[in-house]
């Protein structure tokens, strides 16, 4: 199997607070990584550190060999990694196309000086770059709101559109920070078949979530972190009957059901 | 129904390119002539300080500075050297691409309040220096004796031949500025006003996109001011005060914020007005601003929302009905 990304050693300390210590995440080709832990964990912080939010105050990122910690958010999200945020931070003055057709800007070629003199090129860039936008937002079943404000659909939606946003940079590696949080169950079901579309497209999903349906049916792998640090890694089934991971994070409920089990 | 809008519109323009270009014979009185002159070239620098504070959302309130820069640029060429004022014009384009970079960088560190009092020393400096420096500049006497524009020998001499040229190139640039707006730069720099985390994650290089913001502005700018120069033949540094750049956000946030007709607008709001109030006298800087606030407090989006919001309410009535 090939490597993805390898996090190793990483550690971040926000003056005397450790919120990542010494954690190292492997994460395969083709999988769906979730991260999970208590509250105040680490888990954003970590996937703040992977997408170039954090600097890191120690450890390596490495995505397809490559060490990208530190790197300036915009190069590491050309690289190929894509995220969405935990509350949503979308474009408020645009409409629902616009914010994805901003998400495409950093594919487009066309300079400043070539687009004031060159308006023919300029008109068939912005085709394909609406075209491309309107395409994902038909997989994603919301092409009759591109027009839109953002501010004027439901929050779902919202979240839908940050999702389609992230996906107009041809991502390879997609984090999500808690993608179902605050979504109703038949929204959240929709979601979750929005993302498994998007992993079969090809994409890889490293996802942060609290929703234990939501974690344990589609992840491939687990991490559970708490206070910063791992403690325990590995398919869903194997975390659920995790007695550490029990007493940390998932709770009773699942310590009678193995036991019943 | 949509042939027809688009008749409408082309109709609108036709109407539009006439009015503009007979203005000078409808207008006999040359005072009111410069005044429209004066309204184009505030017009271009309200299109330039739409980009960085209209869409990008950085507060700019040095666009005196630029403009002072742009005046002095053109005055001091074309009297020292005795160069063309095309020349001043390229050089006005050259300043601006400087001004752009240099006051483009601090915005990557600050933001907000800090960035507009940046704005404001850097308008300052600006004014002490040209007052100042008075070899070079000739200090509070200014620069007298600035030479006309010609074109293949045919010199601009009167403000009704030089509206001509200003209608070009503020054409020009409106039109360029409309395109801007209403492209993928547009929308890159509406993201950076609403949320520049977000957009950095979508691999927008945004200390790239404000500095681009920047330049525009300071080029515009430079061209306004290097055009006031030629419009004026004579300049002094006290014209380049702080309320000059006060102003300009006054005619930018008046007209409509994003919106080049609405630069437009409240560039010739504010420029026009003053003069129409002067019959009132002592008072007539106290009613314009009375009339100012009347507008920020009930059209928060511009004068160009207005149209929009009657229409919104004439539909709200057929509802009712």
């Amino acid at each position: 199997m090939e490597t993805v990304l390898k996090v190793e050693n990483l550690t971040k300390n926000f003056s005397g607070l450790v919120a990542v210590n010494n954690l190292s995440i492997e994460m395969e080709k083709h999988t769906i990584h979730a991260l999970i832990g208590p509250n105040g964990s680490g888990k954003s912080t970590t996937i703040n550190l992977i997408t170039g939010f954090h600097k890191t105050t120690s450890g390596t990122v490495k995505y397809l060999g490559e060490e990208i910690q530190n790197r300036p958010i915009y190069e590491i999200s050309r690289k190929g990694i894509s995220r969405t945020f935990q509350n949503l931070k979308l474009f408020k003055s645009l409409t629902v196309l616009e914010n994805l057709m901003v998400g495409g800007h950093a594919k487009t070629q066309q300079g400043i000086i070539d687009f004031i003199i060159n308006p023919f090129k300029a008109k068939r860039e912005e085709k394909q770059l609406k075209e491309k936008a309107e395409e994902i937002l038909n997989t994603l079943g919301m092409y009759h709101l591109r027009n839109e404000n953002i501010g004027n659909i439901a929050y779902g939606r919202q979240k839908v559109t940050e999702l389609g946003r992230a996906l107009m940079c041809d991502p390879s590696l997609l984090f999500l920070d808690e993608p179902a949080a605050g979504l109703n169950p038949t929204e959240r079901a929709e979601f979750v078949s929005i993302l498994l579309k998007v992993f079969d497209s090809g994409i890889d999903l490293f996802l942060i979530e609290h929703n234990m349906d939501v974690v344990m049916n589609i992840s491939n792998k687990i991490t559970v972190i708490n206070f910063g640090t791992k403690i325990a890694e590995g398919s869903p089934d194997e975390i659920q009957h995790d007695p550490q991971v029990i007493s940390a994070y998932l709770g009773d409920k699942y310590r009678t059901n193995t036991q019943a089990g | 129904m949509k042939e027809n809008k688009k008749y409408i519109k082309i109709l609108l323009i036709v109407a539009a390119a006439v009015v503009l270009l007979l203005l000078p014979r409808i207008i006999s009185n040359s005072y009111y002539q410069m005044l429209i002159n004066q309204t184009m070239i505030n017009s271009i620098v309200v299109m330039g300080l739409n980009y960085i504070t209209g869409m990008t959302g950085q507060m700019n309130m040095g666009t005196g500075g630029i403009y002072a820069l742009g005046a002095y640029g053109m005055a001091l060429l074309t009297t020292k050297t005795g160069a063309s004022p095309w020349l001043g014009l390229l050089l006005a384009v050259v300043l601006g691409l400087i001004i752009g970079r240099g006051l483009g960088y601090p915005s990557l560190r600050i933001s907000g309040i800090y960035l507009a009092l940046t704005t404001i020393a850097f308008a300052e400096v600006v004014r002490l220096l040209l007052t100042n420096w008075v070899n070079f500049t000739g200090g509070a006497i200014g620069v007298q004796g600035i030479p006309k524009f010609s074109i293949f020998g045919f010199t601009l001499d009167t403000d009704d031949k030089y509206y001509y040229l200003l209608l070009v190139i503020t054409v020009i640039l409106a039109v360029i500025a409309k395109r801007i707006i209403s492209s993928k730069w547009g929308r890159v720099f509406q993201s950076i006003k609403d949320n520049p985390d977000a957009a950095e994650a979508c691999g927008v290089n945004i200390a790239q996109i404000k500095i681009l913001a920047f330049t525009l502005a300071a080029i515009y700018g430079c061209i306004g001011g290097a055009l006031y120069s030629c419009l004026m033949g004579y300049i002094s540094s006290n014209t380049f005060n702080q309320d000059l750049s006060i102003n300009y956000l006054i005619m930018m946030m008046l007209g409509g914020i994003g919106s080049v007709a609405g630069n437009i607008l409240g560039a010739g709001l504010v420029t026009i007005l003053p003069e129409m109030l002067r019959v009132l006298e002592n008072y007539y800087w106290l009613i314009f601003s009375i009339i100012m606030l009347v507008f920020a407090v009930f059209m928060p989006y511009g004068l160009v929302s207005v149209p929009r919001k009657v229409m919104d309410l004439i539909g709200r009535r057929k509802r009712q009905q």
